[in-house]
């Protein structure tokens, strides 16, 4: 995964480049926004990580232009930094483009966690395969399994699992919570009781155990998808 | 003379206004009794119409000068009151004049009905009768003629018995109003020039013996928002030299530790040769945490300071689902209760309130984030909201060490902390939470959790007024 980085301080920027490269992505760092206009024209990223307090050019007018439909990869996701928390400030970043945003100053899981969320929230959006650690589901071909070592191993769902699966998974890591599973389930003929909710969970489970993905209950909620042994998705 | 120029003005217009309206009334009376003065006139003349008709007593004696007259004595009189300002005529049929002035002859009147005209001659208004009478030498035209206008004479009576006086009257009111309000807001524009004098930090009380009576109110209000404004602006120093105490701590730390880094690679020796540091991971997990709660210290501060009831309500309120904001906390901080192996879980019904939903979230994540920071790993907690009679409500229950009943109103003070208390706190969580209810017209109360476990904080909103 290739990302760039906008951010014009010193330490910040290179204690974020550590942090990104050692995580396993390609970093390349520019330290304005007129320079990353520049670098965009003519390289490809995964994402984007700006600061909003850029000289000149600020983060906000910068992720702006990046969003103008002429522009290649206009849909590329963008994360902004700001050291500004105001209510209007964050809404002002996300009227204006931005996926999401992190105050400054961060603690490097979380950056890394909302990064991978946003890669994976862009993945679903143009891929039609969704997938949480070894699990994927083919939603073109209608085909789930579970990779391991570098082998497909077919995973039986039944219609109905299918589509619990496949609601957990587009959420993923966040938890869904079983109202709305039993909306999305309620699409077919007969009525759905939360306790049949239950019990496409509980075989759910049982078919993901085998692959080390748990399916957890979230008390008073809902469900969601965890990694046996780590906790982030 | 700001406060002088407003009480004056009003003063003035207060007591004028009726005063020249007085005057106006009294005029416009005088100026109707005119009419009166006009119709006596006219009543006076048609009166000696038949007197002057009578007055003819007998036929032409001396050829061209007209029928005998003998003047009645009301006639004589009218004539020798108005020297100048009096005339008559007699005429025949014809219109030709047989007596008296010539000017006032002229066509008879076609009916036997008094007629009035008025006729300015000479700049004299003249008020002219004549009527057709019969009279001893047959039918005559009488006519009579008062150049005397005593409407005007009237309005140069009313001018100088009436108008000027009431003139004087208002001007000499306006001084006097005047100068009596000056001489009544002296001690006013003295204070205010003893408040003036004062240097703006000077925020002692005035002395009230030492100021006029009339004043004392005044001045016994303005200290006591002296006093409450020195209160405040005391508990902000007291506040900013706190929170600069605190920050102090981990930075401390911090600053050491990397002192005696940089101090062993700029200086190399045998144990480090090349200019590079080899670091234990504890030593540095040890900084990146002291990092991390000077940061959270900042942060708090931002939130406690954004939490305060007079910057807030600058605002308007929103609706708040609390349920959607249980959920979303929830979501948030699974990944760090599933690090301590807790279970946090959900128990949200229904409920919306009137709030500022950045702060609610602030205090939701403090609460939450304290439950996850002191429970025992393996610990329970959950996350609460609905509506009750007594109104809306948003908890926070965990099965962890709980606080004694004696610490519960110690614990919300600014950067308190629970004696013996693990982890690493600045005390601000509860204090921020406590200032967020407040501006929200809520109740936070402390309780322990079930079966006498843990803690429970408990906002209650108030119900909101039916309508």
């Amino acid at each position: 995964m290739r990302l760039l980085l906008v951010e014009d301080d010193v330490m910040v920027a290179s204690g974020i480049k550590l942090g990104l490269t050692d995580a396993g992505y390609a970093v390349d760092w520019v330290g304005s926004g007129e320079r990353a206009e520049e670098v965009l024209k003519t390289e490809v990223f995964d994402a984007a990580i700006i600061d909003i307090g850029l000289p000149n050019m600020d983060g906000l007018e910068l992720t702006r232009r990046l969003r103008r439909p002429e522009v290649t990869n206009h849909a590329m996701p963008v994360l902004i930094l700001t050291a500004r928390d105001a209510l209007h400030d964050r809404v002002q970043g996300l009227d204006l483009g931005a996926d999401d945003y992190m105050i400054k100053p961060f603690e490097l899981p979380e950056l890394l966690a909302r990064l991978r969320a946003l890669l994976r929230r862009s993945q679903a959006a143009t891929s039609a395969v969704l997938s949480f650690g070894p699990i994927e589901l083919d939603t073109a071909n209608r085909r789930a399994c579970a990779v391991r070592d570098g082998e497909r191993h077919a995973i039986e769902l039944g219609p109905r699992e299918w589509t619990v699966m496949e609601y957990l998974l587009i959420h993923a890591p966040k938890p869904a919570s079983k109202d709305k599973l039993l909306q999305a389930l309620t699409g077919w003929d007969k009525e759905i009781t939360p306790n049949a909710v239950e019990v496409y969970i509980s075989r759910l489970r049982g078919k993901l155990e085998p692959h080390g993905v748990a399916l957890r209950s979230i008390r008073g909620f809902g469900y969601r998808l965890e990694r046996h042994g780590m906790v982030e998705g | 003379m700001g406060i002088g120029a407003g009480l004056r003005r009003r003063l003035l217009v207060m007591l004028l206004v009726p005063l020249v309206l007085l005057s106006m009334l009294n005029a416009w009376f005088d100026y109707r009794s005119a009419d009166n003065v006009a119709l006596q006139q006219d009543q006076r003349l048609l009166a000696l119409v038949p007197l002057l008709a009578d007055s003819v007593i007998g036929e032409e004696t001396r050829l061209g000068e007209g029928p005998v007259l003998l003047l009645a004595p009301a006639v004589e009189e009218f004539l020798k009151e108005r020297p100048g300002s009096a005339a008559f005529s007699i005429m025949d049929a014809d219109g030709k004049a047989l007596r008296g002035e010539r000017w006032l002859a002229g066509l008879p009147p076609t009916t036997y009905n008094a007629e009035f005209r008025s006729e300015e001659m000479d700049g004299v208004t003249w008020r002219i009768v004549r009527q057709r009478v019969q009279s001893v030498v047959g039918e005559i035209t009488v006519v009579l003629a008062d150049g005397s206008d005593p409407r005007q004479q009237w309005a140069r009576s009313i001018f100088l018995t009436v108008l000027l006086p009431n003139l004087i009257l208002v001007a000499a009111g306006a001084v006097a109003v005047n100068w009596a309000v000056r001489l009544a807001l002296r001690p006013l524009l003295e204070l205010r020039e003893a408040v003036e004098r004062r240097s703006p930090d000077d925020l002692n009380s005035i002395d009230v013996q030492a100021s006029p009576l009339e004043v004392r109110p005044l001045v016994e209000s303005l200290n006591r928002l002296f006093d409450l404004v020195n209160a405040q602006a005391e508990s902000q120093r007291r506040f900013v030299a706190d929170a600069a105490h605190q920050l102090r701590t981990p930075l401390a730390g911090l600053q050491a530790q990397v002192e005696a880094w940089a101090q062993a690679v700029n200086q190399p020796t045998a144990d480090t040769p090349a200019r590079t540091l080899t670091l234990q991971a504890e030593q540095v997990n040890k900084l990146r945490n002291a990092a991390r709660r000077t940061s959270q210290l900042a942060n708090q501060l931002l939130a406690l300071s954004r939490a305060d009831a007079r910057a807030v309500h600058a605002q308007p309120m929103q609706q708040v689902d609390l349920k959607a904001l249980c959920e979303t906390l929830l979501e948030t901080n699974l990944d760090a209760a599933a690090e301590r192996l807790m279970d946090l879980g959900l128990d949200a019904q229904p409920a919306q309130v009137q709030g500022y939903e950045w702060l609610l979230r602030e205090l939701l994540s403090n609460l939450l984030n304290n439950a996850i920071k002191y429970t025992q790993t393996g610990g329970t907690i959950t996350l609460r909201c609905g509506q009750r009679d007594e109104g809306a409500f948003l908890e926070v229950e965990d099965d962890g060490p709980g606080i004694t009943r004696a610490e519960r109103p110690l614990v919300l003070q600014r950067f308190y902390r629970v004696q013996g208390a693990q982890g690493e706190g600045n005390g601000l969580g509860l204090a921020i939470a406590d200032e967020i209810a407040r501006a929200h017209h809520a109740r936070l109360t402390l309780d322990s959790g079930a079966q006498g476990r843990g803690l429970r904080v408990t906002l209650c909103f108030a119900a909101p007024v039916a309508g």
